[in-house]
């Protein structure tokens, strides 16, 4: 079984139609979207439309919640004044472009889906979230604190957790002592497609592969596979820089910042 | 948000090329399937590779949890078993690995909606949610698995019942059985599928803010029939899709 999970388009249609045209090469099992459609390029409607065209089942990031509210405020931890400055901009662009069938469609979306496996006669709980099961927009990097990363996936009783939100993809394998019975907790950032910021622009997503022999007791029983990319970019930060958004998203495209 | 639930397609190809057919009409948001691809019927491996083309997410029913456990003695056996030996290796596998529930979490009008997604009940792929089942013993059902709407099929009569829990702020729980594809036990012959929309714009939690409409759709039932009737399976099987029990 092999589950492919994408997120964090952000309105940057030609990236995702990169990703779809490699995602068909893959024979994925089953298609999950974490949220974040929409923002900073000029194609949400587009891109919107593109996810509900394959009927793909979809969590709301908090970008998705924002523009669904025709909200100003989109839940990003902008630091400086040049960012906020920024975002502003693409927050009110992005209200206006976005028309009221698909904001009705943001809107409506789960803000977490479990998929609960009984493998082995044991549970396996896939938890999908966009930022952290505690809140939308918390961004969990890789270098969080394994005892505090544990303990978000111990209070949502998942095993493996999939995430996006912060663009930089990684898998950390956690290793829980019960007593003497070791487990394993997976937690999979699954990166972006359209707004990578690992400093590789290429977009990115996950495939998770498991089995009928996939096991919270085998760490390797459970394989994540990152896939990254390539897409027309210059296309995509053209279209920012021939847009009222601000040039530094085309910069930041270009450059996977 | 528009979403199309499905379930016991029961290898009936006739019966689904159709059902996608129309699926495809209603241009849904989401589609899942809630079990039982296989059995009692010659195109599993077809049935499969629909879904697994397409990516549609699924949960697996009882009969699809149980094919890989088969013996190579029990799959010789005569009848029934025949439609679960023809199903090739690797969709065996792909059976195997399918998931038992999806839970997906909305936040709607501000506070949160659970829906659940399940083959028969909650606790079982094989145990059936009858429509006459009693209000209370129902409501322990959503209370113990934290669900405001619970949807299944596995006994392949469609329904659709609103329980008051009296209770705020999700009063309501709607219980939705996905009736099926290919092998309705209705007394209709038709198949048949679910197109769930909930609705964001309702003040509060009324009954209506969220809308179950059941689809029936004629298919070439004399295909499907006489291709049971033209294979080791029992002919029996081809008289329950005529006549619908």
């Amino acid at each position: 079984m092999k589950i492919a999970l994408f997120s964090d388009i952000h309105a940057n249609l030609p990236a995702l139609e990169a990703f779809f045209k490699d995602l068909d090469t893959r024979k994925a099992d089953a298609v999950y979207c974490l949220g974040d459609l929409v923002g900073y390029n000029i194609w949400p409607n587009e891109v919107i439309d593109e996810v509900r065209k394959r009927n793909i089942p979809t969590i709301a990031g908090n970008y998705d919640f924002g523009i669904g509210r025709s909200s100003d405020d989109c839940g990003c931890a902008y630091k400086t004044d040049d960012e906020k400055a920024n975002g502003a901009v693409s927050i009110s662009f992005t209200n206006q472009l976005v028309k009221d069938e698909q904001r009705r469609y943001l809107r409506t979306l789960p803000a977490h889906i479990k998929v609960e496996f009984q493998l082995n006669s044991d549970k396996l709980n896939l938890l999908l979230v966009h930022g952290s099961p505690r809140k939308i927009n918390e961004y969990l990097f890789e270098d969080r604190d394994e005892k505090s990363l544990s303990r978000i996936m111990h209070d949502a009783e998942a095993d493996i957790m999939c995430f996006g939100h912060t663009h930089k993809p990684y898998h950390r394998v956690l290793e829980i002592n019960d007593a003497g019975t070791i487990r394993y907790r997976h937690a999979i950032n699954i990166g972006s497609v359209g707004k990578p910021k690992d400093g590789n622009p290429q977009g990115g997503y996950v495939l998770l592969h498991l089995n009928d022999n996939s096991s919270i007791s085998q760490k390797e029983s459970i394989q994540v596979e990152f896939i990254r990319f390539n897409y027309d970019i210059e296309k995509a930060a053209k279209a920012v820089e021939d847009s009222p958004l601000p040039n530094a998203y085309a910069e930041s495209l270009r450059k996977g910042i | 948000m528009k979403i199309v639930l499905f379930s016991d397609i029961h290898a009936n190809l006739p019966a689904f090329e159709k059902a996608l057919e129309l699926i495809d009409g209603e241009t849904p948001d989401m589609v899942f399937c809630l079990g039982d691809l296989v059995g009692y019927h010659i195109w599993p491996n077809e049935i499969i590779s629909h879904i697994r083309r397409r990516g549609i997410a699924t949960i697996g029913g009882n009969h699809d949890a149980k094919v890989k456990g088969l013996t190579g003695a029990q799959l010789a056996e005569p009848g029934k078993n025949y439609a679960y030996k023809i199903v090739t290796d690797e969709n065996k596998e792909y059976l195997a690995t399918l998931p038992a529930h999806i839970h997906l979490e909305f936040q709607i009008n501000g506070s949160p909606l659970q829906m659940l997604l399940v083959h028969g009940s909650p606790k079982s792929n094989d145990e059936y949610l009858l429509q006459d089942k009693s209000e209370a013993d129902f409501l322990a059902v959503f209370e113990n698995a934290n669900a405001d709407i619970l949807c299944f099929g596995h006994s392949h009569k469609p329904y659709y019942r609103v329980l008051d829990t009296g209770k705020e702020p999700r009063r309501f729980k709607h219980a939705i059985n996905t009736g099926s594809i290919g092998k309705p036990k209705d007394g209709n012959p038709q198949g048949g599928f679910v197109v769930l929309t909930i609705n964001h714009n309702d003040s509060k939690d009324t009954k209506e803010f969220i809308n179950v409409n059941f689809v029936r759709f004629n298919y070439d039932i004399e295909k499907a029939a006489v291709a049971i009737e033209n294979s080791p399976l029992p002919n029996d099987l081809a008289d329950m899709l005529r006549k619908a029990y």
